[in-house]
C-alpha cells in the first residue's frame, strides 16, 4: 500500500518540481500540504522527503553548499577568441630621429596581428535582507583590456605554450544594498554605473569607490476603452452581419526616471604625508622644469548623472542621460600635467610627453539613445556628446593656450538589428569625434582609435548569433588626426606613435557567454 | 575428548552470552538522548533481559556522522539530515533512513522573574539574531538580553535558525551551552536571559515558556502544527532496521514506548 502512494507522490511531484536539485526543498511544501489533507502522514511524507533528499544529493546540483543566507546565486562568464589587428601611420613631416631599427620615419606604418583570447568568470547573487554581492575574475591585469596574447610570453624560459601571460585578475568585487524603495548602494570594484558610451567610458573599465543609484518607473495611459462604431461583416455561414467592434487601446508610456551618483578612488597617493620634504618634478612638467612639488593627495572622480528613458508603444523608446564628470586631488600617478605629444618633436619626445595627467578636466556629458522598429526589424540610433569646461586651462597647462577650443568629444550612430537569440544580428555604424582636450584619456575606449584623442572617425560592427551564447562579429575603425599642430594624446595601446595621422583597427571575435 | 568437551563448553558459553548479551549503539541528539531515549531502553532491558546500550548524546550531527561511518545501529537526530550528509551516507553506499519516533516543541524560555510573557515571531528573530539587544524593545522592563544557545552538533541549534530565525546567524554575543538543561539552568539563574529547549526540559526550575503569537508549546498544540516551533524527532538507520535495532525502533513506536514519551515530555506520534 505504502509503495504504491509512494510511487503517486514521486511521479506527482517530478511533475510539479521537475529540477531534481530543488526537488526535496521544494516539494517540502507540497509534502506539508498533503500531510495537513491527511493524505499522507507524517512518516510517510517523510519518507517521500528523504528519498527526494537522496536523489538530489546525486545530482551536480544537490553537490554544491552554499551558504544560508544566499537568496539567489549566478555563475556566469563569457570566453572569447579574436583575432585582431591594428595599424597606425605617422606624420609626413615632424622631425625625425636618428634613422634606425625602431625610429619612425615619415608616413611610416607600425602594424600588429595578434590572436588573442580572454575569460570572464563571475559569481553575483543576492543575501538576505536585500544585500547583494558579485565578484568576477578576467584575465589581464590591464584595467582598458581583458586580452591575453597567443604566443607572447615565449621569453623568459618557460617556452613556447608559457603561462606568464595566463593570469586571472580580480575584475569586480562589490556588495550593495538594495533595501530602500528604488534606491541601489553599491561599493567596491564595480561595473560601471553609469550610463555612458564607448567614446567617454570603456566597457572593460570597472571603477573602484561607492555609487548610489535611484530609479523610478511611472506608467501613463492615455486614452482606450472606448468602441468604436460596429463596422458590417459576414459571417461565415455567408449571412451578412456585424463584427463585435473592439475596445481601443490606451496610449501606454513608461518613463524611466533615474539618479546615479559615483565617487571613485582614480588614484590613491601613499603615504599621504611622506618623511623628509616632498619630491618635486625632474622632467619638463608644462612650463615647469624640476621644481614642481609633486602633489600628493588623492585623486577622486565624482560624477552626477541624471537621466531618462521613455518608452512609447511598439518598443519605441528614447534615453538621455546628462552626467558631470569632475576630478578632485591628483593622486600620485596622474599629477603631472597632461600635454598628450606634439608633431614638432621626435615621435619619441612626443611619446614620452605626459599623456595621462588628470588636470582641468570637468567633462559635461550627454549620452543618449533612440529605438524604434521597422515591422519586426530593430533600429537604434545613438551618440554621445561631451564638452569639457576646463578645456582652456588644460589647453594652457599642456604649451597649447590657442587651443582651448579643442574641448568637443562627439559621436552619432545608426544600428540595425538586435543580438538577442540564435540567429539574430545586428549592424552598428557610427561617426566618432574627440578633440585633443576634450575627455579623459585615461578612460575612452582602447579599441576605437587606440584610445587617443584629437581624433575622429569612423567605426562599424556586424555580429550575428550562431546560438544562443554564441556570437561572431567583427568591428573595423579608421581614424584621422584632427588638429595637425597637436598630438594624439592618450597612453599609446596598441600602436607607438604620437601623433598618430592615421590609425586602422580591425577585430573578427568568436564570443561565448555561459 | 577432554579438549572437545572443553572447546564445545567454551563455544556454548559464547553462543549464549551473545544471544542474552546483545548491545545496542546509539548515538546522537542530546534532545533525545539525555532523558527520553535512556528511559526507553530501561523500560526494554526490563523486556529483554541481557540487552546492553551505549547510549551518547551529542548532538544530532554525531548521530547521523555515526550511521554514515557506521558506528552506531541507531542515530538519534531532532532535525533532518542535510543533503550533504546524505550525499555523504550515498557514497559510502549507506541508505539514510528516517523514522519519526517522536514531535516536539522548541519552547522559548525566559527567567521566571522577567516581566515577558510572550513574543511574536519577528521578535525572537531579532532577539536571537541580535537585532535586539535589551528587552525594553520587545516589551520587557529593561535589561541587556542574554542569550543562550545549544552548540554547533546541535540538531536544535540548526533546526531552530530554520524556524524561528530564517537561516540567519545567531548574535555573536550568544553563548553556546551542550545541553537543553545547561540552557534551562543559565536561564534559570539569569533574570536576563533567554533561550530555547525541547518540551521535555521546560520544566526546570526558574524558567518559564514564553508565547510565540499567542501559542505555547503543547500536545495539541505540536500534534496540530499551530505551535510555530514544531519539529519531528528522528530515529536514523541505514536502512531498513534489522534486529536489535528493529526491535527497539518498534519498542519505540509501540503504545508502551509512545507512552513514555509522554511521560518525559514529549508528543507521541500516535
Amino acid at each position: 500500500m505504502f509503495t504504491k502512494k509512494f510511487a503517486l507522490i514521486a511521479v506527482i511531484l517530478s511533475f510539479v518540481v521537475p529540477p531534481m536539485s530543488m526537488f526535496a526543498q521544494d516539494a517540502g511544501a507540497l509534502l506539508d500540504l498533503l500531510v495537513k489533507k491527511r493524505l499522507i502522514s507524517d512518516q510517510e511524507a517523510e519518507e517521500v522527503r528523504a528519498e527526494l533528499t537522496k536523489e538530489a544529493s546525486t545530482t551536480s546540483g544537490g553537490k554544491w553548499k552554499l551558504s544560508s543566507p544566499i537568496t539567489e546565486i549566478e555563475l556566469y562568464g563569457d570566453i572569447r577568441l579574436r583575432y585582431q589587428y591594428n595599424g597606425g601611420q605617422t606624420t609626413d613631416n615632424s622631425p625625425l630621429g636618428a634613422h634606425a631599427n625602431g625610429t619612425a620615419g615619415h608616413d611610416d606604418w607600425q602594424e600588429r596581428e595578434r590572436e588573442r583570447y580572454r575569460l570572464r568568470l563571475g559569481l553575483r547573487g543576492t543575501l538576505a535582507d536585500d544585500w547583494f554581492f558579485g565578484i568576477r575574475f578576467e584575465t589581464n591585469a590591464s584595467s582598458r583590456s581583458t586580452n591575453i596574447t597567443f604566443g607572447d610570453d615565449t621569453a623568459g624560459g618557460n617556452g613556447p605554450f608559457a603561462k606568464n601571460s595566463d593570469t586571472l585578475n580580480v575584475g569586480q568585487a562589490y556588495l550593495g544594498y538594495k533595501g530602500f524603495k528604488d534606491i541601489t548602494l553599491t561599493g567596491g570594484k564595480m561595473p560601471n554605473p553609469l550610463v555612458s558610451t564607448l567614446m567617454v567610458w570603456d566597457p572593460d573599465i570597472n571603477p573602484e569607490g561607492l555609487a548610489e543609484q535611484w530609479k523610478h518607473t511611472y506608467n501613463f495611459e492615455f486614452g482606450g476603452g472606448s468602441t468604436t462604431a460596429a463596422a458590417e461583416g459576414y459571417s461565415k455561414e455567408g449571412g451578412k452581419g456585424f463584427v463585435a467592434p473592439a475596445p481601443t487601446e490606451p496610449f501606454k508610456l513608461k518613463l524611466d526616471l533615474f539618479v546615479n551618483f559615483a565617487q571613485f578612488v582614480y588614484d590613491d597617493s601613499n603615504p599621504e604625508n611622506p618623511l623628509g620634504p616632498r619630491a618635486t618634478t625632474t622632467s619638463q612638467v608644462g612650463r615647469v622644469r624640476g621644481s614642481q612639488l609633486i602633489p600628493n593627495t588623492d585623486a577622486f572622480l565624482l560624477a552626477w548623472q541624471v537621466g531618462a528613458k521613455l518608452t512609447f508603444p511598439k518598443n519605441i523608446f528614447l534615453q538621455v542621460a546628462p552626467t558631470i564628470y569632475n576630478y578632485t586631488g591628483n593622486g600620485d600617478t596622474f599629477n603631472i600635467h597632461y600635454q598628450g605629444g606634439s608633431p614638432f618633436v621626435t615621435n619619441a619626445v612626443s611619446l614620452a610627453q605626459n599623456q595621462t595627467g588628470i588636470n582641468s578636466l570637468l567633462i559635461f556629458d550627454v549620452p543618449w539613445e533612440i529605438g524604434w522598429k521597422i515591422g519586426e526589424l530593430p533600429m537604434h540610433a545613438f551618440g554621445d556628446f561631451a564638452v569639457n569646461l576646463e578645456a582652456d586651462q588644460r589647453a594652457k597647462a599642456a604649451l597649447h593656450p590657442g587651443y582651448g577650443d579643442e574641448r568637443y568629444a562627439y559621436q552619432a550612430g545608426l544600428g540595425v538589428g538586435q543580438l538577442k537569440q540564435k540567429h539574430d544580428w545586428q549592424v552598428d555604424v557610427w561617426y566618432q569625434h574627440a578633440e585633443q582636450y576634450s575627455l579623459d584619456p585615461n578612460l575612452v575606449d582602447d579599441d576605437i582609435f587606440d584610445g587617443r584623442q584629437n581624433m575622429h572617425g569612423v567605426a562599424a560592427k556586424a555580429g550575428y548569433a550562431l546560438s544562443d551564447a554564441v556570437v561572431l562579429s567583427v568591428t573595423w575603425a579608421y581614424g584621422w588626426r584632427i588638429n595637425d599642430n597637436l598630438g594624439t594624446g592618450g597612453t599609446p595601446i596598441a600602436i607607438g606613435i604620437n601623433p598618430l595621422d592615421q590609425y586602422q583597427f580591425f577585430v573578427a571575435d568568436l564570443n561565448i557567454k555561459f | 575428548m577432554k579438549l572437545t568437551y572443553l572447546i564445545l563448553s567454551l563455544g556454548l558459553a559464547f553462543g549464549m552470552a551473545e544471544a542474552k548479551g546483545e548491545r545496542l549503539v546509539i548515538k546522537g541528539s542530546d534532545t533525545l538522548g539525555a532523558k527520553l531515549v535512556p528511559q526507553l531502553a530501561e523500560s526494554f532491558k526490563a523486556q529483554h533481559p541481557g540487552t546492553t546500550f551505549d547510549i551518547a548524546a551529542e548532538g544530532s550531527t554525531t548521530g547521523i556522522a555515526a550511521i554514515i561511518d557506521g558506528t552506531a545501529e541507531i542515530g538519534m537526530s531532532s532535525r533532518r539530515a542535510k543533503s550533504s550528509e546524505v550525499g555523504a551516507a550515498n557514497a559510502k553506499g549507506k541508505n539514510m533512513k528516517p523514522t519519526i519516533v517522536a514531535y516536539d516543541g522548541i519552547a522559548v524560555i525566559v527567567n521566571s522573574g522577567s516581566s515577558v510573557k510572550s513574543l511574536t515571531k519577528k521578535q525572537v528573530e531579532q532577539i536571537f539574531a541580535g537585532d535586539v539587544t535589551d528587552w525594553s524593545a520587545v516589551g520587557g522592563s529593561g535589561g541587556k538580553i542574554s542569550i543562550y544557545t545549544r552548540n554547533t552538533s546541535s540538531g536544535t541549534y540548526s533546526e531552530f535558525k530554520e524556524l524561528a530565525m530564517k537561516k540567519r546567524d545567531y548574535a555573536k554575543s550568544s553563548q553556546k551551552m551542550a545541553g537543553n538543561e545547561q540552557i534551562a539552568a543559565e536561564v534559570g539563574k539569569n533574570s536576563s536571559g533567554v533561550g530555547y529547549v525541547g518540551m521535555a526540559y521546560t520544566k526546570a526550575s526558574g524558567v518559564k515558556v514564553v508565547s510565540i503569537d499567542g501559542a505555547t508549546p503543547s500536545v495539541k498544540s505540536v500534534q496540530d502544527h499551530s505551535y510555530p516551533y514544531w519539529r519531528p524527532t528522528f530515529y536514523y538507520t541505514n536502512g531498513e532496521p534489522g534486529g536489535l535495532a528493529k526491535q527497539f525502533v518498534d519498542f519505540t513506536l509501540s503504545s508502551g514506548g509512545q507512552s513514555i514519551v509522554s511521560r518525559v515530555g514529549f508528543v507521541p506520534v500516535k
